[in-house]
Parts: structure tokens; C-alpha cells; sequence
């Protein structure tokens, strides 16, 4: 049996944010793509985020998704497969020859795109890695009791809880949570040296829903400085500072109290305590794509030190957009996916002039 | 606190020497603090604030405090520790510049009597070798000859010296 034939001037892989918004500007530039996403659904984590606004909006960017959704399904430049995955590919003439093969699961669901039934072989002038970046698991980090200790979650475990409605006056109250930062970025003992850049917006804005939520709570974050995660950030945190209690220290560690996980800490200056909390929540950093290696041999795209992908030094014709170049926010992913289309497009317009030329 | 007090080349002291190194690493993230069982028991005792005092050049308050001395080097500090500071390391090259410069607490210098002379803290007597004699195992000698020469008591012996047993 042969293969399906597909031609497109730009393969995406990837269909979180920073895929949809490269798909968006190509098409704005009038340059067709096709983007191929492995799991059913498009989105990626953004699907699974809550809005962060309290007062105002908190600019988290989770609801830019839904944008980018209603863009791509209404712009007839682009194509879109999911349960969608690429299994082989070659340089070929100018482009490549990518092979896609069916992944279980598609089902045609509300948003755009319709799964891939088929093996497909697909011709392509460019391609856009944006498969996103791999969040740590927490498990990694023993001491901080996830999978152990009840009451210790991932900060991706609360971010659906509080999109789910599952934390607040109808469901759970936790009177009492501790947010502890850095946890797999910054640690030279894991080898992620990295810091993750997104962990302290998302962890200062979910605690400030939480406060607004349930205004009796009380929220401790655990860190060792705050960085910069966005537009006026620093105007934010004296408010920040007296909605939640600062505590500048990383626990030693979390276990199972009388009914609830404990956090062991020392102020400076001060005796090491532990302490109670009802709702243990570890910020969980950005590390390179779990298929990096695997995306490496398929496309022979480079790694930085760190092990995300780069498009410096790799072959001509790959581009890398999004969290798998690097811990990024939704909106730097977005712009990152931009830029990533702008280099895809003056590819395929040389390529093109050539051609005619 | 003056900063005319302060010796900005301690740090660098520290980590020229052997496993001094790690200090340029730290955080000041207090994980070993959180977790140090003697800081558990003195409240004055805090790795974090050693390492602080060392980093702002606060020479003779660290030198001459008895707090380097109490460190059981359980190396709690370090297996929490994200950046590999090993302070324990840390600890013990502040201790041997002490040491050199006198700050040695008495207890140290009765270790290095014991060492010098039986080669180990505890004296084996016979009744660990008789003990050893019931299991079948061989008798345990005492070799300070090692701690001797490490001590300047002595020259230090060849390489081919009898297997420690
Ligand atoms: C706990 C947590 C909370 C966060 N909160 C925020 C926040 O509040 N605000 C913010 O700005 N950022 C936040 N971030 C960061 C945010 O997740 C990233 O900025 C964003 O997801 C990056 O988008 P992306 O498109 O590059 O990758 P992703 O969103 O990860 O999307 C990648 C897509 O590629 C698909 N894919 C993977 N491999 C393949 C393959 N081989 N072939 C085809 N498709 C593939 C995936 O299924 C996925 O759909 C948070 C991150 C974490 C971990
Ligand atoms: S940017 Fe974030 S906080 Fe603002 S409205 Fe959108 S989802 Fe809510
Ligand atoms: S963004 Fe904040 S929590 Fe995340 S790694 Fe950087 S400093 Fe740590
Ligand atoms: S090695 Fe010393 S400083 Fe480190 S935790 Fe143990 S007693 Fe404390
Ligand atoms: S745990 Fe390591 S980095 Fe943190 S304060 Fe202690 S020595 Fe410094």
C-alpha cells in the first residue's frame, strides 16, 4: 500500500501556542503550513491552565490559546492533523521528506484540525520544531514528598484544579498553602541549571487567585529570589508581599505531619522550624522535550548545553519555536513561534525565487 | 557591622583550599540549614550564616568562633544542597586555616594525641580482639604511624607499607 501524498511550503510539529502562532503569521504572510500534533487535542499545557485574574486580568496569556484556536480553524492557509506523529524523515532536494504515521486516540473533536487516519508522506520546504518543553517531575526531587506525602502537589496539578473549579468555596479549602520555587531548575545536583523563568509568575498569580478564592487562606511562598516573569512584574510585588507571606529559604524538606505534610525551614537567624500546611504546591520548572534526542536523529537538529533544541547549528530548513528552545512564557512562545515563521518564510521565498529565477 | 572590618580576600582563601571551592557556589538558600541536626540543637549554629560570614570577609569572627567546631560532618547539608557547595568540605578547609592559625579548640588537640598514638579514636583492646578471635576474624592492629607522619611527628612512610587492616 502507498502512502497518502501531502506537499506544504512549512511543517509545524507541535500544536501548543508557540506552533498555532507560527501557523497564524505564515499565514498572514500568505505561506501555507501544516501542523502535525501528537496528541488529539491542539493546545498544549495552555489547554490546561486556569485564568489567573483576580481584580484585572494578570496578562498570564492562557486565554491567548483560545485566539490562536479560533485563528487557525477560520485560515485557509493552514492544515491541520492530530494523534499525528513523525516517525522518519530525510533531506530531500531542498526540503524533506517527512513519513507521518497515525497515533491512537483521534477522535474529531470541537476545535480545529481532524486526526490523521493514514500513513502519510509529506514534502516540505521548511520545518518548525515546536514541541514544547518537558514540565519536571516533582517525584524527582525526593525530599519534597510528591507521590509520598498527601497534600504535596505539582504546580501543573493545580493549575487543573483550579481550572477545574476544584479548589474554592464549592470544593476543596485549604486554609493553609505553601508554594516552594525552583523545584528541578537551579539545582546543580539534577543538572538543570537553568532557571525556569515561567515558575514564579504562575506560582505569585495562582496564590493571588487563591487568596481572592478563599480570602480566609493563607499563602507561604518559599523562595530564593523572585525573577522577572513579565510586563511590570516588580510594580506587582509590594501588593504580592502583603497578600502572601515571603519566606526567602528552600525547605529541607516535606513530610507527612498529623494529617497533612509539613515543611521544614529555617529563617536566617533562626532555629530550623517545621510547619503545617494543608496544600503543599511544588513550582515545577521547564526542561528540554522528552524527544529531543529522538527529534535530534529525525531532523539532526542541534542541542544547547542545557539539551533544548536550537536552530543555530543545526541543518538548513529546521527552526525551533517555543519552550523546546528554552524555558519560556505563553506570550515568549508566541512571539518566539513569530519569529521562527518569519525565518520559515524567507526560506521558502528564496527557495521559491530560486526555482523561478 | 564596618565594612573597613571586612577581609574581602577571606573567600578567596577559603576556596584556594582543598575542598573550599564549593562556597563560590552558594545560594544562601538555607536548605541546610532547614535540615543541619546540630543546628537542630544550637540555635546559634547555622551553616547558611557560616558560609554568609565567610563570603562578607568576616575573617577572625569566623576563625575564632567555636561553632566551626561543632559540625558532626553528617553531610545532611550537602546531599540538600542544589548547588553542590559541599559545605561540609567548606567547613573543613575553614577549619584547617583556623587550625594553622592556632584557633584549634583543646578537644582537637587531644584527637591528634589519640590519632598519633593508637592510630584511631577508640584504643583497641583485648577485648575487641577477643570478640574478633570467637568470629574467626583476624586481630585489629593499631598503625599510627600514618597519623604520625600526617601529624609533622614523624616522615611520612614508603608506599610500600603493611596492608592496614
Ligand atoms: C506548571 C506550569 C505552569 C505554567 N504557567 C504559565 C503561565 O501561567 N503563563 C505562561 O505564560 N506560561 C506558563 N507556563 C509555561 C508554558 O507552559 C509554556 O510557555 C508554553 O506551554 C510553551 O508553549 P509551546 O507551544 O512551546 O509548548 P507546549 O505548550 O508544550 O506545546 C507543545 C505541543 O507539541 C506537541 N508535541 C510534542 N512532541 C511532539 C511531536 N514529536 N510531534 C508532534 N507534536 C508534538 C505537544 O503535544 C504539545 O501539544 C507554565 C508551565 C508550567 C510547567
Ligand atoms: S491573560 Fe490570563 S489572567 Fe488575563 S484574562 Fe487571560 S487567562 Fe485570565
Ligand atoms: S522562575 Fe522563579 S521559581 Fe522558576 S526557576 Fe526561576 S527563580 Fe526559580
Ligand atoms: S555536615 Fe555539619 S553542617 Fe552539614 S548538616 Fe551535618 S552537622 Fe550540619
Ligand atoms: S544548601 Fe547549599 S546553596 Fe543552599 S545555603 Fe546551603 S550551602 Fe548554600
Amino acid at each position: 500500500m502507498t502512502n497518502a501524498q501531502l506537499d506544504t511550503p512549512v511543517l509545524i510539529l507541535g500544536g501548543g501556542v508557540a506552533g498555532l502562532a507560527a501557523a497564524v503569521d505564515l499565514a498572514r504572510r500568505g505561506v501555507a503550513a501544516t501542523i502535525i500534533e501528537r496528541e488529539p487535542r491542539l493546545g498544549g499545557r495552555a489547554s490546561q491552565f486556569c485564568c489567573k485574574a483576580t481584580e484585572a486580568c494578570a496578562r498570564c496569556g492562557a486565554c491567548r490559546l483560545g485566539e490562536l484556536l479560533v485563528q487557525a480553524a477560520h485560515l485557509p492557509q493552514i492544515t491541520i492533523y492530530t494523534a499525528a506523529l513523525a516517525v522518519a524523515a530525510q533531506p530531500q532536494g531542498d526540503g524533506w521528506r517527512v513519513e507521518l504515521s497515525p497515533q491512537p486516540g483521534g477522535e474529531i473533536g470541537p476545535g480545529p484540525g481532524r486526526p490523521l487516519r493514514e500513513r502519510t508522506t509529506l514534502n516540505t520546504q521548511a520545518v518548525i520544531l515546536a514541541v514544547g518543553g518537558e514540565a519536571f517531575n516533582p517525584a524527582g526531587k525526593t525530599r519534597f514528598g510528591h507521590g509520598r506525602v498527601d497534600g504535596v502537589f505539582s504546580a501543573l496539578e493545580l493549575e487543573a484544579m483550579l481550572s477545574q473549579g476544584a479548589l474554592g468555596p464549592d470544593g476543596l479549602a485549604p486554609a493553609k498553602v505553601a508554594f516552594i520555587q525552583c523545584v528541578g531548575s537551579r539545582d546543580a545536583s539534577l543538572g538543570r541549571l537553568w532557571c525556569s523563568r515561567v515558575c514564579c509568575g504562575y506560582a505569585l498569580r495562582m496564590g493571588r487567585v487563591i487568596r481572592k478564592l478563599l480570602p480566609e487562606s493563607q499563602v507561604t511562598f518559599f523562595h530564593m529570589d523572585v525573577q522577572d516573569y513579565g510586563r511590570a512584574w516588580e510594580d506587582e510585588l509590594p501588593e504580592l508581599r502583603k497578600q502572601m507571606r515571603f519566606v526567602r529559604a528552600m525547605p529541607g524538606e516535606v513530610t507527612a505531619g498529623d494529617g497533612r505534610p509539613e515543611v521544614t525551614y529555617a529563617l536566617a537567624g533562626e532555629q530550623a522550624i517545621k510547619e503545617g500546611f494543608d496544600l503543599v504546591v511544588l513550582s515545577v520548572g521547564l526542561g528540554p522535550p522528552n524527544g529531543a534526542s529522538a527529534l535530534g536523529e529525525l531532523f539532526g537538529a542541534a542541542k544547547d548545553s542545557d539539551g533544548f533544541l536550537t536552530t543555530d547549528g543545526g541543518p538548513a530548513g529546521v527552526f525551533v519555536a517555543g519552550a523546546a528552545a528554552g524555558p519560556r512564557s505563553l506570550n515568549e512562545s508566541m512571539v518566539h513561534g513569530g519569529l521562527a515563521a518569519s525565518q520559515a518564510a524567507s526560506r521558502v521565498a528564496s527557495l521559491t525565487e530560486a526555482r523561478h529565477g | 557591622m564596618r565594612l573597613n572590618d571586612c577581609d574581602p580576600g577571606f573567600k578567596h582563601e577559603v576556596a584556594a583550599e582543598p575542598g573550599g571551592e564549593g562556597i563560590r557556589a552558594c545560594f544562601a538558600c538555607a536548605a541546610c540549614s532547614a535540615r543541619c541536626p546540630v543546628g537542630a540543637n544550637r540555635p546559634d549554629y547555622d551553616p547558611r550564616r557560616l558560609i554568609r560570614l565567610t563570603l562578607l570577609g568576616r575573617r577572625d569572627e569566623v576563625l575564632s568562633s567555636p561553632l566551626i567546631w561543632l559540625c558532626s560532618s553528617c553531610y545532611t547539608c550537602g546531599e540538600v544542597c542544589p548547588q553542590q557547595v559541599r559545605f561540609t568540605e567548606v567547613l573543613t578547609a575553614i577549619k584547617n586555616i583556623a587550625a594553622r592559625e592556632g584557633h584549634a579548640p583543646p578537644s582537637a588537640k587531644i584527637t591528634a594525641e589519640l590519632l598519633a598514638k593508637q592510630g584511631r579514636l577508640l584504643e583497641v583492646t583485648d577485648f575487641e580482639n577477643d570478640k574478633r578471635a570467637d568470629l574467626g576474624l583476624p586481630p585489629v592492629e593499631q598503625r599510627p604511624g600514618d597519623f604520625q607522619a600526617i601529624l609533622g611527628l614523624k616522615p611520612a612512610e614508603g608506599e610500600a607499607g603493611e596492608e592496614p587492616r
